[in-house]
């Protein structure tokens, strides 16, 4: 048995953690890469999301380097995410490729375990005792080292608009992300967060600079993952822009879990509320966060939001259209970027640059005409 | 009873099913019910958001009404049906809508959600009737009068889509025309998001193309909901969108039946078509069972008429040729039920 799964921002860091430290057998799909896209591409037509081509060329490519079971995570109505494994699996048996396929269920109820039992069932014949019985400790590296990644991404995006020399904080991310990566067990991997922060925090930074504000909002695929959406988080940084997103992996895992879904504080309950302005009804997926973040924001004094989403992701394009009343009402600048396989290089830098000009202009000119 | 006010019904999405519920309901409460006139030869669409064709059709159907009528009627379509669901775009078009006619017209926004107990239709429109200033008894006979109305339209369907022009499958004062027992060639199975199958704006009126070609319409309409849950029932994972189930469900359903061709409209940017249609494609690639003629044609704003006809003609043919082909070796023609 050879467990595989798809890239996804850092992803791929904690999945590994949880499959070294329980022993199970695993390869690391190929970094995503233009090939990647055309696999996926080639095997879906136009309409279909980013996302879903982007993973299924990480599970063409890893199905061919050997593996052979597929570990997802599932999700539900209504947007077309929930409905992703059911054809990918068509797709790949067309293919004439073998696998075997493992849900984790987006949220745990009975009848979601009693699935993944019965899916689990053949799996685990191969498993060894040993297997089972580290595989709680697995679980507890992987969440370890996934908030370690997520501390490091946070301060690198606090550090990077202060950079001296253009794209050292992202090469000091990454080997920091390294060394997170490389750490076997908690001890290592405390020592290896406590060196890769301190690591960031050595960048060379201008502090005069007073870096502008953005909030990342959109699809959380989109907004999680630099190959999906070609580094905007890193562009947005390099051109003098403090990014603050909400999307992070535990934000997700928490909401799965209900642990979050009576504190009315988290930020998510904030932004849901806020949107009801807008949105009469739960649209689906991040569509709602997205409008109430937007909303917030732009109360919270940010500069701008760039909102990210596939095209043709049916609750984003309803975010959208509704996203340029919210950046008339509230007076906060609104980029949407629509990202698709159709990519010159250079379009989302030069659009970047102008949203990022557009924001400097705004600022003079409420320095000089403050009332405005 | 003299017409109060008017309500107006844009053309487009559910209207092309639940048209006869809608208007007997409003016209028992004495309103006057205003259906917008589409695109028209201009053929100009407002945009609001880079959506589907359908979606951008509602906006357009909306500003039309702007003006003409006291309320706008488009409800929150959350679910239609006891489990399952509605695409997510219909959830947020009333307020799509609200702001593209910059608060001119007043919205009827009552969301309709199926899932949440037995009576929720009844309660939605209760709702709306008191909205419009009727009592509980009157808009509970409306409510009624209405359901038997649908219920009537629906068992003359088959009827209505093959003999009447396509605009007027939805007038409700053209009678239906009696049945002309003609042997008709050709069996097509049309599926697809209803509004996609009658809409003349989105398909250029493929139905009147297909019937000038002498080909007889079948559509899901005419199968009931255990049939489509029984064609599907194997699949590994639940649809959860009711238009989805239908589409596939209704798919194999027509294979099965051996109809001569099986069409399937789709609209450009349809979220559910595009992952329904790789899903059918591979499926039926995977089986290796089918032999029906199966076309998919997906539809938008530039779709060209010339261009449909071109393709209609090609399947016409492909499917006259392989019915020859069975008769001539022999091969028992399938049973038809």
């Amino acid at each position: 048995m050879k467990v595989t799964f798809p890239h996804l921002g850092t992803m791929h860091i904690f999945c590994k953690a949880i499959a070294e430290t329980a022993q199970i057998p695993y390869i690391v799909p190929p970094e995503t890469s233009r090939k990647t896209l055309t696999l996926g591409v080639q095997q879906s037509n136009e309409c279909i999301c980013l996302p879903f081509k982007i993973i299924l060329g990480n599970f063409i490519e890893a199905l061919q380097m050997g593996a052979d079971t597929i570990v997802m995570v599932g999700s539900g109505p209504p947007c077309r995410l929930g409905l992703y494994d059911l054809v990918q699996k068509v797709i790949l048996e067309d293919m004439g490729l073998h696998y075997r396929w493992l849900t984790i269920p987006p949220r745990l109820t009975w009848e979601a375990l009693w699935k993944n039992y019965e899916e689990t069932k053949e799996l685990k014949k191969e498993l060894s005792l040993k297997n089972i019985l580290l595989f709680p400790y697995g679980l507890y590296m992987g969440w370890k080292k996934m908030m370690a990644c997520e501390a490091l991404e946070k301060l690198a995006a606090k550090v990077r608009p202060k950079e001296m020399r253009k794209g050292e904080t992202q090469s000091r991310l990454k080997k920091a992300l390294h060394w997170v990566d490389e750490a076997k067990n908690p001890k290592a991997l405390r020592e290896a967060l406590q060196r890769g922060m301190v690591y960031l925090e050595e960048t060379e930074q201008d502090f005069s600079r007073n870096p502008f504000r953005i909030a990342l909002v959109g699809e959380l695929y989109t907004v999680m993952d630099p190959h999906i959406n070609r580094g905007v988080e890193q562009k947005l940084g390099e051109l003098g822009a403090e990014v603050t997103r909400t999307s992070w992996f535990s934000t997700h895992i928490l909401r799965s879990l209900r642990k979050n879904k009576a504190d009315r504080d988290s930020d998510r309950g904030r932004f849901l509320e806020a949107s009801k302005a807008y949105l009469g009804y739960d649209v689906g997926a991040e569509c709602n966060v997205s409008i109430g973040e937007a909303i917030l924001r732009s109360k919270e004094g940010y500069d701008g939001v760039v909102h990210l989403m596939p095209f043709a992701c049916m609750p984003e394009t309803t975010a959208s259209g509704i996203l340029t009343q919210v950046s008339k009402d509230h007076d906060i600048p609104i980029l949407t970027l629509i990202l698709d396989e159709q990519e010159v290089e250079g379009r989302i830098l030069t659009l970047l640059e102008a949203f990022i000009e557009m924001l400097q202009w705004k600022r003079n000119t409420a320095s000089v005409f403050p009332a405005a | 009873m003299e017409a109060k006010h008017r309500i107006g019904i844009p053309r487009c999405l559910m209207f092309y099913r639940y048209y006869p519920f809608w208007q007997t309901f409003f016209e028992r409460l004495g309103w006057k019910v205003v259906v917008s006139d589409g695109v028209g030869k201009k053929g100009t669409i407002i945009y609001f958001e880079d959506s589907c064709l359908p979606m951008k059709l509602l906006v357009t159907h909306s500003m039309d009404l702007v003006g003409k009528v006291e309320y706008l009627f488009v409800p929150r379509l959350v679910s239609l049906h006891p489990s399952f669901i509605m695409c997510p775009k219909f959830r947020g078009a009333p307020d799509i809508i609200r702001f593209a006619t910059e608060g001119r017209a007043s919205v009827i926004d009552e969301t309709i959600d199926l899932r949440e107990r037995e009576t929720s239709l009844l309660r939605s429109f209760l709702r709306i009737g008191q909205r419009l200033g009727a009592s509980k008894k009157e808009s509970q006979r409306a409510f009624q009068e209405a359901s038997s109305v649908l219920l009537r339209f629906q068992m003359e369907w088959t009827n209505r889509i093959n003999l009447l022009p396509t605009r007027k499958i939805f007038e409700m004062d053209v009678p239906t025309p009696l049945t002309q027992k003609k042997e008709s060639p050709l069996q097509v199975a049309l599926i697809g998001h209803p509004y996609n199958l009658f809409d003349v704006d989105i398909n250029k009126d493929i139905l009147g193309l297909m019937k000038d070609l002498g080909m007889e319409i079948l559509t899901s309409d005419s199968l009931t909901e255990a049939e489509i849950d029984r064609q599907i029932s194997g699949l590994s994972k639940e649809i959860y969108w009711s238009s989805g189930r239908e589409i596939v469900g209704s798919l194999f359903h027509f294979l099965r039946e051996r109809v001569d061709g099986v069409i399937f409209l789709t609209s450009f940017k349809c979220g559910i078509d595009a992952l329904l249609q790789e899903f059918i494609k591979r499926r039926l690639r995977v089986q290796r069972e089918n032999e029906t003629p199966f076309l998919i044609l997906s539809f938008d704003e530039h779709t060209e008429r010339e261009g449909l006809i071109t393709r209609l003609e090609a399947f016409g043919d492909l499917m006259e040729q392989r019915k020859q082909s069975l008769q001539v070796t022999n091969v028992p023609s399938p049973q038809r039920l």
